[in-house]
């Protein structure tokens, strides 16, 4: 299982640790040499030039003193040094095309949010053609809608934010509490619902369709959140079905046509009409997007992973749930990240000087520790493989526009938005949930899994005995790491990798690669 | 007020899941269907020789087992019912129905059925999960038929051999209902100034009807209705007249708890209770029974779960005429610590009912078993009833 890389030389720092002081920020950029530093450093500043050009507009400037989360963008560069801590060449690059984008698609959202908000833009034409979508949506609803803009309201507000700064989301989850909603429920929805409840949510759009989406929190806290667009900014909602048993066959009808209800809604409300050209066009490039994560999965497959951790998962996450095939700029990306993923692979690129394990990581990520999985390749030479988030469908959908296909198509759309991220493994009960794992790590020829357990999620948390004894049934290495998701007051950075340190000590007998990072102090950190 | 003579009778009955009228309908040769949802139409489950029972895991202590496999975050019903499961106390259950109601009690059933814990020795023994609308509308209704004839219906009948047919459903039915309209008519006792059976007493007669065959309870019912009829309410007033809503309560001593301060129990708005749970069910002969009894379950649901707009505004509204027609002088909204859906629906509904509806609200999470906490409820509770009764007092608003 254990691969050596030949003749491993990283450039620049060798100890990691050495970034760190205990500040805000860290104490100086990493050193990867000049070729790679030179590369970094370019990569900086095109972060930096999308932000000048995001505040450069009167608007936006506006809404950062409107929007209490706003703030938390200023962290923006620092995001970005999280995941490419310690990383040189193609993996190197791979996280800045796939990161750097993401922050473009972000930044393109915000921007968006603030022409057609009521308090800051107030761009009233613009608002008219915009749907509000759920943060853990799947916007399949909307791939015939070339013309309407579908507005994902709380991706910048509390998911991103929450990777940019630790701290993002515990005036909003104070907010929920305060209100009444206990401390126990997923920190997510809850915090999303005490932005609505701060009245901190911007404010446009023609309609919003929200989805029960991952969890009974999810499906809850909607309710909080339509009866304060409707009743308080009249704008009407829609509650799109996704069934929990996403993989029987005698629930797929139900679905779909509540698929074609909410197309209705959407016709309805923004005054545009369906166009099916438009709806095959994205389908390809869904389907597009589908063959290039399998192509990135089978290399992580092979002794050299280059497409890993965390910015796999934020980019499938983007790719599929945000776009769903929507936007034409996805697709070069995407072939920019294969043949980089190639290229590494060829060249038997590895992150560190040695894999010991191979790891699947399941469960839900903590949003301020995402950058964890990287530390796990430099700090214990434990590669993560893929992740539960990344996961989702592989089946490939109708692209052709037949009549035929045009009734598939709301089957089609249905199935993804049954199988958006997440939900997709914490519905469907425990096939989906537990035996999949497994096979996966087979598939992935993995050793070991690294178990998010975020303990607010009711759903993993109810398979917690079957997650221990299967994998002690399958000699395979479980590793739990309790955290809350998105409130670092529970379970803090350090905690968080304090109980890989002490897995990877007790129980593998193993030692570092990088001893400077077994502990970072960062708890002061963005 | 003097005790009501079957009063022991049916609290006896609740002292286990396996209790003497289970017992008795086995012995009957019936066939025993467990279920753990409301959102499961019970009269298809009664069905030729079959018979319901809900699960509850009375007198519930120690769950350390269940906890292992679920965590101490999942709501302690699920953790009960799995830990009373592995203990091999619902070994008397044929089959068992499972809703993907909510995420909870959908893995403690997948722990039941991966642990093996229900149907030892039974070799035709079967776990059945369905999905269940998620809107109330004609979309919903063909899910729900479709979900009831492929997992409910179809494997009672290949399984058992039960008569499932069309017919058999609306016999079914007419037994339900004739439980629902006695479940009813005693329930109406507790509308006047003087009410003649305390909430305590209808939850015990009212939980007995979900956990003991239906055919087996009749006649008591019938006598304790009777008995109502000319029996002398207390003299004192109850100091508040409060309706209980919320997830499911499946522990009468919850509602002793509430009274025993001085408040009553006017109605019942929780899962377990019997608004809207002891409903009857109206046929026609225009459209097949099963269609109209998913129906019937659909439009009435009242569960958190039913998402769409018109059902979460109308879960407070329906709670509002509820206080009205029972003349409430204010609400308690409980859940059962841990559980998402009345999370969320216990701070909207006790929001929106204190501030759109004027209702004094006292909003609580509670134990499965309350005897656990019992100091801690009391005191919330006498502090509930005396607010109330200060706003009288002083005139307020109500």
């Amino acid at each position: 299982m254990v691969v050596k890389a030949e003749n491993y030389n990283r450039p620049g720092d060798k100890e990691l640790g050495v970034l760190f002081d205990g500040g805000k920020v860290r104490k100086r950029r990493e050193w990867r040499g000049l070729k790679d530093t030179l590369y970094d450093y370019g990569r900086w500043l095109h972060i930096m030039g999308i932000l000048a050009k995001f505040i450069a507009k009167p608007r936006n400037i506006k809404a950062m003193f409107r929007y209490r989360w706003m703030a938390n963008y200023l962290a923006t560069p620092h995001m970005i040094d999280k995941f490419t801590m310690g990383l040189r060449d193609e993996p190197l690059r791979i996280v800045h095309t796939s990161m750097d984008f993401v922050v473009y698609d972000v930044a393109s959202t915000l921007d968006n949010i603030f022409r057609g908000d009521r308090r800051t833009g107030n761009d009233v034409e613009y608002s008219k053609k915009c749907v509000l979508s759920d943060e853990n949506a799947m916007t399949a609803f909307m791939m015939g809608f070339p013309t309407v803009h579908a507005i994902l309201r709380e991706v910048p507000c509390m998911f991103v934010a929450n990777l940019l700064t630790q701290y993002s989301s515990t005036h909003y989850l104070d907010v929920a509490q305060q209100a009444g909603i206990p401390g126990d429920v997923c920190p997510m929805p809850e915090a999303e619902a005490g932005t609505s409840i701060d009245d901190d949510f911007a404010v446009l759009g023609c309609c919003a369709v929200q989805v029960n989406t991952t969890c009974d929190g999810s499906l809850m806290g909607n309710g909080i959140i339509a009866k304060r667009l409707e009743r308080e900014y009249g704008i009407p909602t829609f509650q799109l079905i996704a069934p929990m048993r996403h993989r029987e066959p005698d629930v797929q009808k139900y679905a779909a046509e509540d698929m074609k209800k909410a197309i209705a809604f959407v016709e309805e409300h923004s005054g545009e009409k369906w166009d099916w050209t438009a709806y095959f066009e994205s389908a390809k490039r869904v389907n597009d997007a589908t063959r290039k994560r399998m192509a990135w999965l089978e290399i992580n497959s092979t002794p050299y992973p280059q497409f890993v951790g965390a910015p796999f998962s934020l980019y499938n996450d983007t790719n599929y749930m945000g776009n769903c095939g929507r936007s034409k700029l996805f697709p070069p990306v995407d072939a920019k990240l294969l043949k980089l993923a190639q290229q590494g692979y060829e060249a038997k690129r590895m992150m560190a000087p040695e894999y010991r394990h191979r790891c699947i990581v399941w469960g839900v990520q903590p949003q301020y520790c995402i950058d964890m999985l990287n530390w796990m390749v430099h700090c214990w030479g434990v590669v993560p493989l893929t992740d539960m988030l990344s996961m989702i469908n592989t089946k490939m959908i109708a692209e052709e526009d037949t009549p035929e296909n045009r009734d598939q198509a709301y089957y089609d759309m249905a199935w993804l938005n049954e199988n958006m991220i997440m939900r997709n493994r914490t519905h469907g009960g425990y096939k989906v949930l537990v035996n999949e794992l497994w096979e996966f790590c087979d598939m992935m020829h993995a050793d070991m899994v690294m178990m998010w357990e975020h303990m607010s999620c009711k759903a993993l948390d109810g398979m917690h005995g079957q997650f221990e004894e299967q994998a002690r049934e399958r000699g395979i290495h479980l590793v739990w790491v309790c955290h809350d998701l998105c409130d670092p007051r529970v379970y803090t950075r350090q905690a968080i990798r304090n109980q890989f340190n002490d897995y990877m000590r007790t129980v593998m007998r193993e030692e570092p690669l990088d001893p400077s990072i077994e502990t970072l102090p960062d708890e002061n950190a963005w | 007020m003097k005790d009501l003579k079957h009063l022991l009778y049916f609290e006896n009955l609740l002292l286990n899941a396996d209790n003497e009228l289970v017992e008795k309908a086995k012995e009957d040769g019936k066939i025993c269907v467990a279920f753990v949802c409301e959102n499961i139409p019970e009269p298809l489950l009664n069905v030729g020789n079959a018979f319901s029972v809900r699960l509850r895991a009375p007198r519930t202590d120690s769950m350390e087992i269940s906890t292992y496999y679920m965590t101490s975050f999942l709501c302690e019903y699920s953790r009960a019912l799995l830990e009373r499961a592995i203990e091999g106390g619902y070994n008397f259950t044929d089959c068992i129905m499972a809703p993907d109601g909510c995420t909870m009690i959908n893995r403690c059933v997948e722990n039941m059925e991966l642990l093996k814990a229900l149907g030892t020795d039974k070799d035709k023994f079967f776990y059945s999960n369905m999905e269940i609308p998620l809107k109330a509308d004609e979309n919903g209704k063909e899910l729900y038929v479709l979900q009831c004839k492929n997992h409910i219906l179809a494997p009672l009948h290949d399984t058992y051999g039960i008569d499932t047919s069309d017919a058999a459903i609306r016999k079914a039915v007419e037994e339900h209902n004739k439980v629902c309209r006695l479940i009813r008519a005693i329930g109406d006792y507790r509308k006047g100034d003087k009410p003649r059976i305390t909430g305590y007493e209808f939850h015990v007669l009212t939980l007995a009807t979900y956990v003991a065959p239906k055919y087996l309870l009749i006649d008591k019912l019938e006598e304790t209705l009777e008995e109502l009829k000319t029996r002398r309410p207390e003299k004192k007033d109850y100091r508040a007249r409060v309706v209980v809503v919320g997830s499911e309560v499946d522990d009468s001593d919850f509602i002793k708890l509430i009274e025993d301060t001085g408040a009553y129990v006017c109605a019942d708005r929780f899962c377990y209770g019997s608004i809207p749970g002891r409903d009857p069910i109206e046929l026609t002969d225009d459209e097949d029974a099963l269609t109209q009894v998913c129906s019937q379950y659909m439009y009435r649901c009242q569960c958190p779960r039913m998402m769409n707009m018109e059902k979460v505004y109308g879960r407070k509204q329906f709670v509002n005429d509820l206080a009205k027609e029972y003349n409430a002088d204010g609400i308690i909204y409980e859940q059962v610590k841990f559980c998402d859906p009345w999370a969320y629906e216990r701070t909207m509904g006790s929001t929106m009912l204190r501030d759109d509806f004027g209702y004094p609200v006292l909003s609580v999470d509670r134990p499965y078993n309350i005897n656990s906490s019992v100091g801690q409820m009391r005191t919330r509770v006498q502090a509930f009833v005396e607010s109330i009764e200060i706003k009288k007092i002083r005139g307020g608003a109500k």
